[in-house]
Protein backbone atom coordinates (compact mmCIF):
# COMPACT_ATOMS: atom_id res chain seq x y z
CA UNK A 1 0.00 0.00 0.00
CA UNK A 2 2.93 2.08 0.70
CA UNK A 3 4.51 1.85 -3.01
CA UNK A 4 0.51 2.86 -4.23
CA UNK A 5 0.91 5.59 -1.96
CA UNK A 6 4.35 6.69 -3.49
CA UNK A 7 3.47 6.29 -7.13
CA UNK A 8 0.52 8.37 -6.76
CA UNK A 9 1.89 11.16 -5.84
CA UNK A 10 5.23 10.88 -7.78
CA UNK A 11 3.02 11.14 -10.69
CA UNK A 12 1.00 14.44 -9.56
CA UNK A 13 4.85 15.86 -8.72
CA UNK A 14 5.83 14.96 -12.32
CA UNK A 15 2.81 16.88 -13.80
CA UNK A 16 3.19 19.82 -11.35
CA UNK A 17 6.92 19.66 -12.71
CA UNK A 18 5.32 19.55 -16.63
CA UNK A 19 2.98 22.31 -16.12
CA UNK A 20 5.85 24.58 -14.20
CA UNK A 21 8.21 24.11 -17.55
CA UNK A 22 5.21 24.60 -19.96
CA UNK A 23 4.59 27.86 -17.69
CA UNK A 24 7.92 28.82 -18.30
CA UNK A 25 8.71 28.03 -21.58
CA UNK A 26 5.72 29.01 -23.58
CA UNK A 27 5.13 31.98 -25.73
CA UNK A 28 2.02 33.19 -25.15
CA UNK A 29 -0.42 33.86 -21.97
CA UNK A 30 -3.33 31.23 -23.28
CA UNK A 31 -0.48 28.78 -23.87
CA UNK A 32 0.69 29.62 -20.22
CA UNK A 33 -2.85 28.89 -19.36
CA UNK A 34 -2.64 25.15 -21.03
CA UNK A 35 -0.05 24.43 -18.32
CA UNK A 36 -1.56 26.23 -15.42
CA UNK A 37 -4.69 23.81 -16.23
CA UNK A 38 -2.55 20.53 -15.99
CA UNK A 39 -1.05 21.66 -12.58
CA UNK A 40 -4.56 22.49 -11.33
CA UNK A 41 -6.10 18.86 -12.43
CA UNK A 42 -4.42 16.06 -12.18
CA UNK A 43 -1.32 17.34 -9.97
CA UNK A 44 -3.53 18.13 -7.26
CA UNK A 45 -5.85 14.99 -7.22
CA UNK A 46 -2.50 12.67 -7.04
CA UNK A 47 -1.79 14.42 -4.09
CA UNK A 48 -5.70 14.17 -2.60
CA UNK A 49 -6.26 10.66 -3.27
CA UNK A 50 -2.99 9.51 -1.92
CA UNK A 51 -4.11 11.61 1.41
CA UNK A 52 -6.91 10.05 1.27
CA UNK A 53 -5.77 6.66 1.20
CA UNK A 54 -2.87 7.24 3.78
CA UNK A 55 -5.62 8.49 6.03
CA UNK A 56 -7.90 5.89 6.01
CA UNK A 57 -6.16 3.28 6.38
CA UNK A 58 -2.81 4.21 8.37
CA UNK A 59 -3.70 7.26 10.43
CA UNK A 60 -7.69 6.09 11.03
CA UNK A 61 -8.55 9.74 11.03
CA UNK A 62 -11.90 10.04 9.12
CA UNK A 63 -12.62 13.67 9.56
CA UNK A 64 -8.69 14.42 7.42
CA UNK A 65 -10.19 12.30 4.65
CA UNK A 66 -13.57 14.47 4.16
CA UNK A 67 -11.44 17.54 4.36
CA UNK A 68 -9.49 16.35 1.86
CA UNK A 69 -12.21 15.38 -0.26
CA UNK A 70 -13.74 18.89 0.09
CA UNK A 71 -10.18 20.04 -0.96
CA UNK A 72 -9.95 18.05 -4.15
CA UNK A 73 -13.78 18.81 -4.87
CA UNK A 74 -13.60 22.74 -4.83
CA UNK A 75 -10.51 22.94 -6.57
CA UNK A 76 -12.39 20.90 -9.68
CA UNK A 77 -15.46 22.54 -9.49
CA UNK A 78 -13.81 26.40 -8.90
CA UNK A 79 -10.24 25.99 -11.13
CA UNK A 80 -12.08 26.58 -14.31
CA UNK A 81 -14.45 29.12 -13.44
CA UNK A 82 -11.39 31.20 -12.24
CA UNK A 83 -9.32 30.25 -15.69
CA UNK A 84 -12.28 31.43 -17.89
CA UNK A 85 -12.69 34.62 -16.15
CA UNK A 86 -8.74 35.45 -16.22
CA UNK A 87 -8.83 33.99 -20.16
CA UNK A 88 -12.01 36.30 -21.13
CA UNK A 89 -10.45 39.48 -18.92
CA UNK A 90 -6.83 39.36 -20.60
CA UNK A 91 -8.39 38.70 -24.09
CA UNK A 92 -10.36 41.82 -23.79
CA UNK A 93 -7.83 43.58 -21.71
CA UNK A 94 -5.01 43.16 -24.59
CA UNK A 95 -5.54 45.59 -27.39
CA UNK A 96 -3.91 44.68 -30.03
CA UNK A 97 -4.51 41.08 -31.38
CA UNK A 98 -2.58 38.08 -30.40
CA UNK A 99 0.51 37.56 -32.60
CA UNK A 100 1.30 33.85 -31.94
CA UNK A 101 -2.53 32.56 -33.02
CA UNK A 102 -3.09 31.06 -36.35
CA UNK A 103 -6.48 31.51 -36.73
CA UNK A 104 -9.24 33.80 -34.22
CA UNK A 105 -12.95 33.94 -35.09
CA UNK A 106 -13.39 35.43 -31.51
CA UNK A 107 -11.87 38.27 -32.75
CA UNK A 108 -13.39 38.09 -36.00
CA UNK A 109 -17.13 38.03 -34.51
CA UNK A 110 -16.11 40.98 -32.20
CA UNK A 111 -15.49 43.20 -34.79
CA UNK A 112 -18.43 42.08 -36.91
CA UNK A 113 -20.92 43.18 -34.04
CA UNK A 114 -18.82 46.05 -33.01
CA UNK A 115 -19.94 47.73 -36.22
CA UNK B 1 4.37 4.35 11.26
CA UNK B 2 5.81 7.84 9.74
CA UNK B 3 6.09 8.21 6.01
CA UNK B 4 9.58 10.17 5.85
CA UNK B 5 9.60 10.68 2.41
CA UNK B 6 6.03 12.89 2.37
CA UNK B 7 8.98 15.59 3.75
CA UNK B 8 10.81 14.96 0.44
CA UNK B 9 7.88 15.51 -2.02
CA UNK B 10 6.77 18.70 -0.19
CA UNK B 11 10.92 20.33 -0.54
CA UNK B 12 9.99 19.12 -4.15
CA UNK B 13 6.47 20.83 -4.84
CA UNK B 14 8.32 23.87 -2.24
CA UNK B 15 11.46 24.16 -5.32
CA UNK B 16 9.13 23.83 -7.81
CA UNK B 17 6.96 26.96 -6.55
CA UNK B 18 10.40 28.89 -6.21
CA UNK B 19 11.08 28.15 -9.66
CA UNK B 20 7.00 29.67 -10.66
CA UNK B 21 8.40 33.22 -9.10
CA UNK B 22 10.31 34.05 -12.24
CA UNK B 23 7.08 33.70 -14.22
CA UNK B 24 5.58 35.96 -11.12
CA UNK B 25 8.83 38.35 -11.70
CA UNK B 26 9.26 38.45 -15.44
CA UNK B 27 5.40 38.11 -16.63
CA UNK B 28 5.17 41.11 -19.11
CA UNK B 29 1.37 41.36 -18.56
CA UNK B 30 -0.73 41.28 -15.44
CA UNK B 31 -2.57 38.52 -16.38
CA UNK B 32 0.73 36.66 -16.49
CA UNK B 33 1.65 37.62 -12.96
CA UNK B 34 -2.27 36.57 -11.59
CA UNK B 35 -1.94 33.21 -13.53
CA UNK B 36 1.62 32.74 -12.31
CA UNK B 37 0.41 33.71 -8.36
CA UNK B 38 -2.65 31.07 -9.01
CA UNK B 39 -0.01 28.25 -9.66
CA UNK B 40 2.18 29.46 -6.65
CA UNK B 41 -0.87 28.84 -4.87
CA UNK B 42 -2.00 25.17 -5.41
CA UNK B 43 1.88 24.09 -5.61
CA UNK B 44 2.00 25.76 -2.15
CA UNK B 45 -1.21 23.86 -1.20
CA UNK B 46 -0.14 20.13 -2.28
CA UNK B 47 2.91 21.45 0.07
CA UNK B 48 0.59 21.76 2.71
CA UNK B 49 -1.34 18.60 2.48
CA UNK B 50 1.71 16.65 2.35
CA UNK B 51 2.75 18.84 5.79
CA UNK B 52 -0.10 17.67 7.06
CA UNK B 53 0.04 14.14 6.40
CA UNK B 54 3.23 13.84 8.05
CA UNK B 55 2.92 15.83 11.10
CA UNK B 56 -0.87 13.83 11.50
CA UNK B 57 -2.80 17.04 12.44
CA UNK B 58 -5.86 17.76 10.54
CA UNK B 59 -5.82 21.71 11.37
CA UNK B 60 -3.21 22.45 8.64
CA UNK B 61 -5.81 21.29 6.03
CA UNK B 62 -8.14 23.61 7.20
CA UNK B 63 -5.82 26.15 6.39
CA UNK B 64 -5.09 24.55 3.02
CA UNK B 65 -8.56 25.04 2.43
CA UNK B 66 -9.05 28.71 2.59
CA UNK B 67 -5.86 29.12 0.71
CA UNK B 68 -7.31 27.56 -2.08
CA UNK B 69 -10.80 29.79 -1.49
CA UNK B 70 -8.62 32.48 -1.41
CA UNK B 71 -6.84 32.11 -4.47
CA UNK B 72 -9.66 31.11 -6.39
CA UNK B 73 -11.41 34.47 -5.15
CA UNK B 74 -8.11 36.79 -6.01
CA UNK B 75 -7.68 35.20 -9.55
CA UNK B 76 -11.57 35.70 -10.31
CA UNK B 77 -11.49 39.54 -9.03
CA UNK B 78 -8.62 40.04 -11.33
CA UNK B 79 -10.01 38.61 -13.91
CA UNK B 80 -13.64 39.90 -14.35
CA UNK B 81 -11.44 43.20 -13.69
CA UNK B 82 -9.30 42.77 -16.26
CA UNK B 83 -12.93 42.53 -18.89
CA UNK B 84 -13.86 45.42 -17.61
CA UNK B 85 -17.03 44.02 -16.16
CA UNK B 86 -16.42 45.21 -12.58
CA UNK C 1 -34.43 38.14 -11.75
CA UNK C 2 -36.43 34.92 -11.18
CA UNK C 3 -38.35 34.59 -7.83
CA UNK C 4 -37.15 31.50 -5.74
CA UNK C 5 -40.19 28.59 -5.07
CA UNK C 6 -39.97 26.14 -2.72
CA UNK C 7 -37.77 23.54 -4.04
CA UNK C 8 -34.89 25.67 -4.69
CA UNK C 9 -34.63 26.69 -1.20
CA UNK C 10 -35.05 23.21 0.08
CA UNK C 11 -32.51 21.54 -2.06
CA UNK C 12 -30.04 24.90 -0.80
CA UNK C 13 -30.67 24.28 2.37
CA UNK C 14 -30.17 20.46 2.61
CA UNK C 15 -26.38 21.29 0.74
CA UNK C 16 -25.50 24.26 3.07
CA UNK C 17 -26.34 21.85 6.30
CA UNK C 18 -24.47 19.47 5.21
CA UNK C 19 -22.01 21.17 4.58
CA UNK C 20 -22.26 22.74 8.40
CA UNK C 21 -22.25 19.61 9.60
CA UNK C 22 -18.69 18.26 8.08
CA UNK C 23 -17.21 21.34 9.13
CA UNK C 24 -18.42 21.83 12.58
CA UNK C 25 -17.64 17.37 12.96
CA UNK C 26 -20.73 17.08 14.07
CA UNK C 27 -21.40 14.10 11.49
CA UNK C 28 -19.62 11.93 13.48
CA UNK C 29 -20.56 13.02 16.18
CA UNK C 30 -24.52 12.30 15.16
CA UNK C 31 -22.64 8.60 14.40
CA UNK C 32 -21.27 8.01 17.61
CA UNK C 33 -25.07 9.00 19.22
CA UNK C 34 -23.77 11.89 20.93
CA UNK C 35 -24.75 15.27 18.96
CA UNK C 36 -24.61 18.56 20.56
CA UNK C 37 -28.13 20.05 19.83
CA UNK C 38 -27.28 23.43 19.82
CA UNK C 39 -24.99 23.93 17.53
CA UNK C 40 -27.40 21.31 15.25
CA UNK C 41 -30.03 24.38 15.88
CA UNK C 42 -27.61 26.99 15.34
CA UNK C 43 -26.92 25.35 12.06
CA UNK C 44 -30.55 24.93 11.40
CA UNK C 45 -31.22 28.72 11.79
CA UNK C 46 -28.43 29.92 9.68
CA UNK C 47 -28.00 27.28 6.47
CA UNK C 48 -32.30 28.60 6.53
CA UNK C 49 -31.27 32.11 6.56
CA UNK C 50 -28.66 31.90 3.88
CA UNK C 51 -30.99 29.76 1.40
CA UNK C 52 -33.52 32.30 2.07
CA UNK C 53 -31.45 35.02 1.00
CA UNK C 54 -29.40 33.05 -1.72
CA UNK C 55 -31.52 30.30 -3.71
CA UNK C 56 -32.79 32.67 -6.24
CA UNK C 57 -28.68 32.85 -7.60
CA UNK C 58 -28.25 28.97 -7.59
CA UNK C 59 -31.06 27.23 -8.88
CA UNK C 60 -32.86 28.19 -12.06
CA UNK C 61 -34.70 24.68 -13.12
CA UNK C 62 -35.94 21.74 -11.36
CA UNK C 63 -34.03 21.57 -8.39
CA UNK C 64 -34.87 17.34 -7.82
CA UNK C 65 -33.46 16.31 -11.14
CA UNK C 66 -31.01 14.14 -9.43
CA UNK C 67 -33.72 11.72 -7.78
CA UNK C 68 -34.44 10.43 -11.10
CA UNK C 69 -32.23 7.02 -11.59
CA UNK C 70 -31.58 6.64 -15.07
CA UNK C 71 -30.32 10.82 -14.81
CA UNK C 72 -28.15 9.45 -11.39
CA UNK C 73 -26.59 6.94 -13.22
CA UNK C 74 -25.89 8.55 -16.18
CA UNK C 75 -24.39 11.24 -14.25
CA UNK C 76 -21.86 8.89 -12.08
CA UNK C 77 -20.97 7.22 -15.11
CA UNK C 78 -19.96 10.78 -16.33
CA UNK C 79 -18.01 11.76 -13.46
CA UNK C 80 -16.39 8.55 -12.83
CA UNK C 81 -15.41 6.95 -15.85
CA UNK C 82 -16.11 9.25 -19.41
CA UNK C 83 -14.59 12.57 -17.72
CA UNK C 84 -11.54 10.89 -15.95
CA UNK C 85 -10.55 9.34 -19.08
CA UNK C 86 -10.66 12.44 -21.30
CA UNK C 87 -8.67 13.98 -18.58
CA UNK C 88 -5.75 11.57 -18.18
CA UNK C 89 -5.52 11.65 -22.09
CA UNK C 90 -5.16 15.29 -22.55
CA UNK C 91 -3.31 15.57 -19.65
CA UNK C 92 -0.12 12.99 -21.06
CA UNK C 93 -0.63 15.28 -24.39
CA UNK C 94 -0.19 18.51 -22.88
CA UNK C 95 2.55 17.51 -20.56
CA UNK C 96 4.41 15.51 -23.10
CA UNK C 97 4.33 18.54 -25.34
CA UNK C 98 5.70 20.73 -22.80
CA UNK C 99 8.57 18.63 -22.30
CA UNK C 100 9.69 17.47 -25.80
CA UNK C 101 12.35 19.66 -26.63
CA UNK C 102 10.95 21.19 -30.13
CA UNK C 103 7.91 23.07 -28.78
CA UNK C 104 5.03 22.05 -31.77
CA UNK C 105 2.26 24.22 -31.07
CA UNK C 106 -0.25 25.46 -33.28
CA UNK C 107 -2.76 27.83 -31.21
CA UNK C 108 -6.02 28.88 -32.52
CA UNK C 109 -9.23 30.30 -31.33
CA UNK C 110 -12.12 28.29 -32.82
CA UNK C 111 -15.80 28.41 -33.11
CA UNK C 112 -17.67 26.00 -31.65
CA UNK C 113 -21.48 25.23 -32.21
CA UNK C 114 -23.26 23.25 -29.22
CA UNK C 115 -26.48 21.43 -29.27
CA UNK C 116 -27.32 21.44 -25.69
CA UNK C 117 -30.29 23.30 -24.20
CA UNK C 118 -30.81 23.44 -20.62
CA UNK C 119 -28.57 25.91 -18.84
CA UNK C 120 -26.67 23.56 -16.19
CA UNK C 121 -25.88 21.40 -19.64
CA UNK C 122 -24.46 24.12 -21.60
CA UNK C 123 -22.17 25.00 -18.02
CA UNK C 124 -20.95 21.77 -17.17
CA UNK C 125 -19.90 21.51 -21.04
CA UNK C 126 -17.97 24.39 -21.05
CA UNK C 127 -16.81 23.60 -17.36
CA UNK C 128 -15.75 19.85 -18.72
CA UNK C 129 -14.32 22.04 -21.51
CA UNK C 130 -11.82 24.68 -19.74
CA UNK C 131 -10.84 21.31 -17.34
CA UNK C 132 -9.28 19.38 -20.13
CA UNK C 133 -5.98 20.45 -20.74
CA UNK C 134 -5.37 21.78 -24.36
CA UNK C 135 -8.60 23.72 -24.75
CA UNK C 136 -9.99 27.03 -22.82
CA UNK C 137 -13.82 28.14 -23.23
CA UNK C 138 -13.10 32.31 -24.27
CA UNK C 139 -17.00 33.14 -24.64
CA UNK C 140 -20.31 31.68 -24.68
CA UNK C 141 -22.42 33.73 -27.32
CA UNK C 142 -26.14 33.03 -28.92
CA UNK C 143 -26.18 33.13 -32.37
CA UNK C 144 -26.75 36.71 -33.30
CA UNK C 145 -25.63 37.58 -36.72
CA UNK C 146 -27.47 35.59 -39.48
CA UNK C 147 -24.11 36.04 -41.95
CA UNK C 148 -21.71 34.17 -39.66
CA UNK C 149 -24.65 31.17 -40.09
CA UNK C 150 -24.62 31.91 -43.53
CA UNK C 151 -20.80 31.22 -44.76
CA UNK C 152 -21.27 27.89 -43.12
CA UNK C 153 -24.83 26.70 -43.82
CA UNK C 154 -24.01 23.41 -45.33
CA UNK C 155 -22.64 22.20 -42.70
CA UNK C 156 -24.77 23.41 -40.31
CA UNK C 157 -28.37 22.73 -42.41
CA UNK C 158 -26.69 18.76 -41.60
CA UNK C 159 -25.63 19.22 -37.85
CA UNK C 160 -29.08 20.49 -37.35
CA UNK C 161 -30.77 18.03 -39.29
CA UNK C 162 -28.93 14.86 -37.47
CA UNK C 163 -29.44 16.68 -34.01
CA UNK C 164 -33.24 17.21 -34.71
CA UNK C 165 -33.54 12.98 -36.04
CA UNK C 166 -31.56 12.17 -32.77
CA UNK C 167 -32.86 14.03 -29.70
CA UNK C 168 -36.65 12.86 -30.76
CA UNK C 169 -37.66 13.69 -27.77
CA UNK C 170 -36.99 17.72 -26.99
CA UNK C 171 -38.17 19.14 -23.49
CA UNK C 172 -41.29 19.93 -24.16
CA UNK C 173 -42.34 20.59 -20.64
CA UNK C 174 -39.17 23.21 -19.93
CA UNK C 175 -39.81 25.94 -17.96
CA UNK C 176 -39.41 29.61 -19.31
CA UNK C 177 -35.66 30.10 -18.97
CA UNK C 178 -35.18 27.07 -21.02
CA UNK C 179 -37.36 27.99 -23.99
CA UNK C 180 -35.67 31.34 -23.97
CA UNK C 181 -32.21 29.70 -24.21
CA UNK C 182 -33.84 27.51 -26.96
CA UNK C 183 -34.51 30.42 -29.04
CA UNK C 184 -30.86 30.94 -30.76
CA UNK C 185 -28.00 28.20 -31.54
CA UNK C 186 -25.36 28.57 -29.45
CA UNK C 187 -21.44 28.80 -29.65
CA UNK C 188 -18.16 28.56 -27.88
CA UNK C 189 -15.21 30.35 -28.46
CA UNK C 190 -12.34 27.91 -27.94
CA UNK C 191 -8.84 28.91 -27.51
CA UNK C 192 -6.99 25.06 -28.61
CA UNK C 193 -3.19 24.39 -28.21
CA UNK C 194 -3.10 22.33 -31.06
CA UNK C 195 -5.77 23.39 -33.76
CA UNK C 196 -5.95 20.87 -36.52
CA UNK C 197 -8.87 22.29 -38.31
CA UNK C 198 -10.76 25.89 -38.68
CA UNK C 199 -14.00 24.25 -39.82
CA UNK C 200 -16.90 25.10 -37.46
CA UNK C 201 -18.40 21.53 -37.05
CA UNK C 202 -15.21 19.26 -37.87
CA UNK C 203 -13.58 21.10 -34.41
CA UNK C 204 -16.49 20.47 -32.78
CA UNK C 205 -16.38 16.68 -32.77
CA UNK C 206 -12.69 17.03 -32.49
CA UNK C 207 -12.95 19.11 -29.28
CA UNK C 208 -15.84 17.61 -27.96
CA UNK C 209 -15.51 13.70 -28.68
CA UNK C 210 -18.10 11.43 -26.58
CA UNK C 211 -18.52 14.39 -23.79
CA UNK C 212 -21.53 15.93 -25.10
CA UNK C 213 -23.52 13.38 -25.69
CA UNK C 214 -23.54 11.86 -22.30
CA UNK C 215 -24.36 15.53 -20.56
CA UNK C 216 -27.23 15.58 -23.13
CA UNK C 217 -28.47 11.72 -21.78
CA UNK C 218 -27.94 13.60 -18.25
CA UNK C 219 -30.20 17.04 -18.52
CA UNK C 220 -32.82 16.07 -21.15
Amino acid sequence: MRIVIDVLIIISLFFAFAGTVGLLRMPDFFCRMHSSTNIATLGILGVVIAGILYALIYLGDGSMAVKLGIIGLFNILANPIASHALANGAYKHAKKPIETVEADQYGEDLVEKNE
Amino acid sequence: MIFQEFLFFAVCFIVLAVILLARLLAGPTIADRALAADCIEIVSDMALILFALYSGRGIFLDIALITAVMGFIGTTLIGRYLGGRL
Amino acid sequence: MKKANASSVISTFIVTFIFWMLITGQLSAVFRGQPSVEVLIAGVIVCLLTSLFSAKFFIHEKAFWLLNPARLGSFLLYCCVIFPIELIKANVDVAIKALSPKLNIHPGIVKVPSELKSEYGQAMLANSITLTPGTITLDLAEDLEEEAAATNTAAATTVKETAAAGSGVTPAAGTDGLSKAASGRLYYYIHWLDMKTTDHAEAGEQIKGTMEKHIRRIWE
